[in-house]
């Protein structure tokens, strides 16, 4: 799942102000399971704006609308609606549907509400790890379903660092969090597995070019033709 | 419910089961006819039976929009007072046999006033003066 953050409000208004009537939209997939983006998201937001903008001079109008998924641009072209007089739009959605918003509305600003932070899995209600970096070429089958690169903060391909510690990651620590080290996990795990042989491989260095290093990825999925 | 529609442009070609990646459209043909089957919890609403329909039949925006559907019928307890619908009898007795207390049907707002019965009884005798 994409995980996405509330910018700081301070930052959201002040990309708002110079614009009259904002719509926030939100996304009702990835961002909305974090919480971030979705329906409640989009109407606190609103709610936040329009008591902030209330005793301004401008007057500010802030409406709010929501989008199944605002990275289909087929979607958005045939069933997203934009009210009239609108003239910037604020994206709780993550990167990709901000930028297939600009793509769509090209003569309205479409400002980000959110950062987009990671890919995450939910471990326990209410709180998203990160899991996957989207590096492009997996290694999840040798290292035991622990990805070095997600969950490194040095992303070792060949690890741990000297820097592990029982267990944690010394920069974890540096930065006051109390993260697992993933290189002991792997090796843990390696070892439940009776694969602790992978663990001798040395990985050789990482071809980044499917990770995005070669530009922009694509996918091209051409679908079966009917009968 | 399904909120998978198609219109009448549908042709039973079976494109849109083709091409459905979540497996959550299916035909049965039986004698002289065909259906055109949709589970709404397989369908991962990604609109791609909506892309490939070579008829345009698939009203993709019912199930983008939806509604929402009855999913049970419960008894309301209201406010003695006023009336206002404040929760189900059927959470009043979960309440009451957690806390093993008598749970008074007053809102929120009137939950601090006089009881109701010595509310009753000086509302009657105001009316009464």
């Amino acid at each position: 799942m994409i995980v996405g953050e509330h910018k700081p409000i301070e930052e959201i208004i002040e990309s708002v102000k110079e614009y009259k009537n904002v719509l926030v939209v939100g996304c009702q997939t990835c961002v909305a399971v974090s919480l971030t983006g979705g329906d409640r998201a989009a109407k606190t937001m609103t709610q936040a704006l329009t008591h902030v903008f209330k005793n301004s001079k401008t007057l500010h109008l802030f409406e709010d609308s929501l989008l199944a998924r605002q990275c289909e641009k087929d979607w958005i072209e045939s069933f997203f609606d934009l009210p009239e007089g609108i003239d910037a739009i604020l994206s709780l959605a993550c990167g990709a549907g901000v930028q297939t918003m600009a793509d769509v509305f090209k003569g309205i600003p479409v400002l980000p509400g959110l950062n987009t932070t990671f890919l995450g899995a939910l471990d326990e209600p209410g709180i998203l790890n990160e899991k996957c970096a989207g590096c492009g070429d997996c290694l999840l089958g040798l290292t035991g379903g622990i990805c070095p690169i997600a969950r490194c903060a040095k992303r070792l391909l060949n690890g741990p660092c000297g820097g592990s510690s029982k267990g944690k990651c010394e920069i974890s620590i540096s930065l006051g969090r109390d993260v697992e080290c993933a290189w002991h996990l792997i090796v843990e795990r390696l070892k439940e597995l009776g694969k602790l042989d992978n663990y001798e491989k040395i990985s050789g260095a990482k071809n980044w070019t499917p990770g995005g290093a070669g530009g922009p990825r694509q996918l091209v999925h051409p679908g079966e033709t009917p009968f | 419910m399904s909120f998978f529609k198609v219109n009448e442009n549908c042709n039973g070609c079976l494109a849109c089961v083709q091409n459905c990646p979540a497996s959550a459209l299916n035909y049965f043909d039986q004698e002289d006819s065909r259906q055109i089957l949709h589970n709404m919890s397989l369908c991962a609403r990604c609109g791609h039976c909506w892309r490939v329909c070579p008829q345009d039949a698939i009203e993709f925006k019912y199930l983008l929009t939806g509604r929402f559907d009855v999913v049970t019928t419960l008894d309301l307890v209201h406010c003695k007072v006023c009336g206002e619908p404040i929760y189900t009898a059927s959470l009043g007795d979960t309440v009451s046999k957690n806390t093993q207390k008598t749970i008074e049907a007053l809102c929120p707002d009137h939950k601090g006033s006089e009881p109701v019965n010595v509310w009753k009884k000086l509302a009657t005798k105001r009316a009464s003066q």
